[in-house]
């Protein structure tokens, strides 16, 4: 019989059954090579045998297929392949699960830290954040996973060995790349209205350019349409798309104006005049203006009032930059300072020192996290707008006149006649450009188009568009801009747009502030302190009334009244110990070097030691 | 050298043909999407915004009846029949959806105390002040023929309510006593009496079918298992409760709607202190009834309005009223969980959206995930000042903003003249009694 061993307790017992006999059976097994054997078992224990021995078999089959498993687990891990054993049933998937996402990618997408729930105070509180919190943590791990879908990759240049980048012409990439690329390489020649103030819009369509004598022009630059032109026949100081395509603002000698994209004059703003430099505040409606006399000023362009105007006091204002990820106005100034602004403070924010001369020109990156600015004393600095503290100190030779961040943080400077673009200038010191570019004239304003690997330079002679390869964000969104808009999805926009208008009152650096918990500040705490420290019993008037005959002379009522006002003096006086003492007992629970009541003892330790 | 620049084929972002919907290619990179906050906050306020704007609950009333409306039943299997009965004594069925009258008879003489359906809805009953129980048949009756009671049981007493089992073909009458009857019989199979002169409502327990609770004229609400000889317990209150709904979903909450102008959640496991007590309304509560999620519900009071309360809330999400809408005598939530009907003195029934501003029929999958995103919305941004303000704000006739306020100020009164007392007399000799006990007596087992 099989597994039938010696030695094993079970067996030796069914031994011992044999030997009853009480039925005879006869069986054949393949072992003894047909030979009958006669054996002699009890039914009882012969079915207790074969039980036991089902049990055992299946108890061996389970311990292989767990070992089977197992070595396929291994084999995963090893990733070998036995041909011999493949099977197409047991086939499994090699990289099970989905792939797996870098801690970067998550915190690229991720919404801060995670909530702590153990200092709450009940089990329900902290379930229900813990639930919240994973599904935060779901939803930034679902963000991080699309971006597998993104389609377009980004730009690059990367030169020969022992060439440099910067050595590289724009004539050379136009030739290098494919045809409606290089067709984004191209000049146009304005020589007679000076020059040249330029804006892309969002999407990074359409261009729009102003000649300090007055030429405007509106276009789709890439197809090289042309939407209107015109000479406002005065001088044009700078100009800007509103919230969508349709409309501008031009910035005249005397007052503003806003045209439609045919060029027909729909308003004339004379509460922004002399105007020098204009931004437009996307999600807020807002045109801020900053004028010659000092004076900056918010207009909303969606109800057309003014919402706030400041005289700076700090003299002509024409080096102005907007922080895109916090709508505040950055503004340079002569002394040397760049002073941050929001239409809600009547004083800058902040203000600072940065340059030795004047200020030339301000920039902020997309996230609002370096500001470079460059100065009259030919210095180009990055700053970090996180703790205002400089990150980078560059010396230009000729100094930089014009400053753009483009949307992937490459750095744009017009020196001169001479256009540089610096790549990474801002985590690493940099030491030589990435690109440079002679014009024949001297730059007047840069910007990087949205979305392209484009530079828009505009300068005395008219406007060029430079290929500036990584400068672009690949993929756009489309809800929040997108350069294939149609005529409905614009209208459509629109609405929508209008209808999420941030108000100005929620411009603030911490753009974060609404979504947190509004904790009390330093400051409140102090003046809540102080008006304890600084309580004192209030002064109360108190005539007693006239009461019997007899009873209100002249003695006991000065006696009555004095006694009730000290009375009520005693008892405020009480209540304000009582809190100050409170409030010292709070405090002292709080101190950390705090361990208890002072014991007797305590006068024998150090003094450092000693609370 | 190598280089590449942006070049995108416009091809690949533009729709095909024009029958095919715009390509909008999504990039979550946060960089792209800035002033997150502020920008949730806004679309936030414009959701609660248009809330209050598409917020018109009444959908319309359902008239025929000549004298008040005391008692609805609505029907165990089909969403658009409704049984009402008024004061004169009869009964309409109503066609929800039409909103028409169907069928209507002089039943009894006086009031309809109570009607019911049998589990299956083939026919239903009803008790007047007539002493009299009848059976009705749902069947339509032939051309030119009078409705007909199938059955009729002369009662010795006059019964105030009555209910039917959830399964088996037993019902209860409430009035002088408790009496079980079986359909078969015209003689009550169990009659409970506690000590008290007359029960005024009865309900049966739709999960533990054997348990009813009943409110009588001495301020309790009564227990009964059906299967016992005798009542189960009874919880006093200060004031009388008007009647009791049990939650369909949680066996042992039920919520008893109160003379003193509360509604009092129970555990029937504990009595000697309500779950919670919701406060709102400025008159008694004369009628409740839960949603069939047995998450909220509904209740119509003696000051002409109707309030939604959440169970676990003390205070109404939602008020109702209309201009000529008179005393709420009763109220029922539909078994859609979508619409609430009211019962009220000036012979209307009328009906009401559960969500007011919800919109009715089928919704477009982008339109149910522009609610849901709204939704989340104004979730996360409730507590802020200017959301609640709007999202908390009803407009209620003056009558009822003037006795809260009176209300209020009372509360306040009271509370302010306990605690004088407390401070001028000797510490512990004013406890503090929390206001979960106050309403209640006593419990009696």
């Amino acid at each position: 019989m099989e597994g039938e061993k010696q030695g094993s307790p079970r067996e030796l017992t069914n031994f011992t059954a044999k030997k009853k006999m009480k039925s005879k059976r006869y069986f054949d097994e393949a072992g003894h090579e047909g030979k009958v054997e006669e054996y002699t078992v009890d039914v009882d224990t012969f079915l207790k045998e074969q039980r036991k021995e089902r049990k055992k078999k299946i108890k061996e089959l389970k311990t292989a297929r767990q070992e089977e498993t197992k070595s396929r687990k291994n084999r995963h891990i090893l990733k070998k392949k036995n041909k011999q054993e493949t099977d197409v049933r047991k086939k499994v998937d090699p990289y099970p699960g989905d792939a797996p996402i870098s801690k970067k990618k998550l915190q690229k997408y991720g919404r801060g830290e995670k909530l702590d729930t153990r200092g709450m105070k009940t089990k329900y509180h902290q379930d229900t954040f813990s639930r919240k919190e994973q599904r935060v943590k779901e939803a930034v791990r679902q963000a991080a996973r699309s971006e597998f879908l993104l389609s377009e990759e980004q730009g690059y240049l990367e030169a020969d060995e022992g060439e440099e980048t910067s050595q590289i012409t724009q004539h050379d990439m136009s030739s290098a790349v494919d045809i409606t690329s290089a067709q984004k390489y191209f000049e146009l020649e304005l020589n007679q209205f000076g020059p040249y103030r330029m804006n892309y819009t969002r999407n990074g369509r359409f261009l729009l350019i102003a000649g300090r004598k007055g030429h405007v022009a509106a276009m789709d630059w890439q197809t090289k349409k042309l939407m209107c032109e015109m000479n406002v026949m005065e001088t044009a100081q700078d100009v800007k798309w509103l919230h969508i395509e349709t409309m501008f603002a031009v910035a005249q000698k005397q007052w503003t104006y806003i045209y439609d994209n045919q060029g027909i004059e729909l308003h004339c703003l004379k509460a922004l005049d002399c105007v020098l430099r204009m931004e437009f505040l996307p999600y807020h409606f807002l045109l801020a203006s900053a004028n010659a006399k000092g004076y900056l000023s918010y207009l909303d362009v969606s109800i057309g009032q003014k919402v706030a105007g400041f005289q700076t006091h700090l003299g002509r204002l024409d080096v102005m930059c907007q922080n895109p990820h916090n709508a505040i106005i950055h503004l340079g100034h002569a002394g040397g300072t760049v002073s941050l602004w929001s239409p809600n403070v009547k004083e800058p924010l902040v203000k600072m020192l940065c340059h030795g001369g004047g200020v030339r020109s301000v920039a902020v990156n997309n996230k609002g996290v370096y500001m470079a600015t460059s100065g009259v004393d030919r210095y180009l600095k990055i700053w970090d707008m996180r703790m205002f503290k400089p990150l980078q100190n560059y010396r230009i030779s000729a100094g930089a006149g014009h400053l753009a961040f483009s949307q992937k943080d490459v750095l744009a400077a017009g020196i001169g006649n001479v256009v540089e673009v610096y790549q990474d200038c801002c985590r690493h010191t940099m030491t030589k450009p990435y690109l440079s570019h002679r014009l024949r004239s001297p730059v007047a304003n840069l910007q990087f188009c949205p979305y392209e690997d484009v530079l828009g330079v505009g300068h005395g002679n008219g406007f060029s568009s430079l290929l500036v390869p990584g400068a672009g964000e690949a993929n756009y969104d489309a809800l929040e801009t997108n350069p294939y808009q149609t005529k409905q999805q614009r209208r459509q926009a629109e609405v929508k747009m209008l209808l999420e208008k941030i108000q100005p009152d929620m411009i603030s650096l911490d753009t974060g502030a609404l979504g947190k918990i509004d904790t009390k500040t330093l400051q409140e705490k102090i003046e809540e302190r102080n008006k304890l420290l600084f309580l004192k019993p209030q002064k109360i008037d108190f005539e007693p009334k006239y009461k019997m005959k007899g009873k209100s002379k002249g003695k006991k009522h000065i006696q009555r009244k004095k006694g009730v006002m000290e009375q009520e003096k005693k008892e405020t006086i009480r209540k304000i110990v009582q809190l100050r003492q409170e409030d010292k007992r709070e405090k002292l629970k709080n101190d950390k070097r705090y361990f208890g009541p002072k014991s007797v003892l305590d006068r024998f330790k150090k003094k450092s030691e000693a609370t | 050298m190598k280089v590449k620049v942006l070049s995108r084929n416009p091809d690949d972002f533009r729709r095909e043909t024009k029958r095919d919907i715009q390509k909008l290619p999504r990039n979550y990179d946060p960089a792209l999407h800035p002033f997150e906050a502020p920008r949730e906050y806004t679309r936030a306020l414009n959701a609660t915004k248009l809330e209050r704007v598409f917020a018109k609950p009444f959908l319309g009333s359902l008239d025929g009846h000549r004298d008040g409306v005391h008692c609805m039943c609505k029907h165990p299997t089909s969403l658009s029949l409704l049984l009402s009965g008024s004061y004169d004594g009869e009964i309409r069925l109503w066609n929800l959806p039409k909103r028409k009258c169907v069928r209507a008879v002089a039943a009894h003489e006086g009031y309809v105390r109570g009607m019911c359906y049998n589990p299956s809805g083939d026919y239903f009953y009803s008790c007047g002040d007539d002493k009299i129980i009848k059976q009705w048949s749902m069947e339509e009756p032939g051309y030119g023929e009078h409705m007909q009671p199938t059955n009729t049981i002369l009662g010795k007493t006059i019964f105030h309510a009555m209910d039917h089992h959830w399964q088996d073909n037993v019902f209860a009458t409430a009035g002088q006593q408790m009496d079980i009857w079986d359909e078969e019989r015209s003689e009550p199979m169990r009659s409970f009496t506690w000590g008290v002169d007359s029960l005024n409502s009865v309900k049966f327990n739709p999960i533990e079918t054997h348990i009813l609770g009943a409110t009588a004229s001495d301020r309790s609400i009564i227990l009964y298992d059906m299967r016992g000889s005798a009542p189960l317990r009874k919880v006093i209150l200060k004031l009388r409760s008007n009647t009791i709904a049990w939650n369909p979903m949680e066996a042992f909450m039920f919520t008893a709607a109160n003379e003193d102008y509360n509604l009092y959640s129970f555990d029937m496991r504990r009595l000697d202190r309500p779950l919670n007590i919701h406060m709102d309304h400025v008159s008694a509560v004369l009628d409740v009834d839960y949603s069939p999620t047995g998450k909220e519900f509904v209740s119509g009071s003696y000051d002409k309005s109707i309030r939604i309360f959440p169970v676990d809330k003390g205070h109404s999400r939602e008020v109702y009223h209309t201009k000529r809408m008179q005393r709420v005598i009763c109220v029922k939530w539909s078994s859609d969980n979508k619409y609430l009907l009211s019962g009220s003195d000036e012979m209307n029934i009328r009906v009401w959206k559960a969500r007011a501003s919800e919109k009715i029929g089928v919704l477009r999958p982008r339109e149910k995930e522009a609610f849901a995103y709204s939704e989340k919305l104004k979730e996360k941004f409730s507590h802020h000042p200017q959301v609640r303000r709007i999202s908390r704000h009803r407009h209620v006739p003056k009558m009822i903003y003037n006795a809260s306020k009176e209300i209020r100020e009372i509360k306040a009164s009271r509370k302010r003249k306990e605690a004088n007392r407390r401070a001028h007399s000797k510490p512990g000799t004013v406890p503090f009694v929390p206001e979960r006990k106050k309403h209640v007596v006593g419990e009696v087992k």
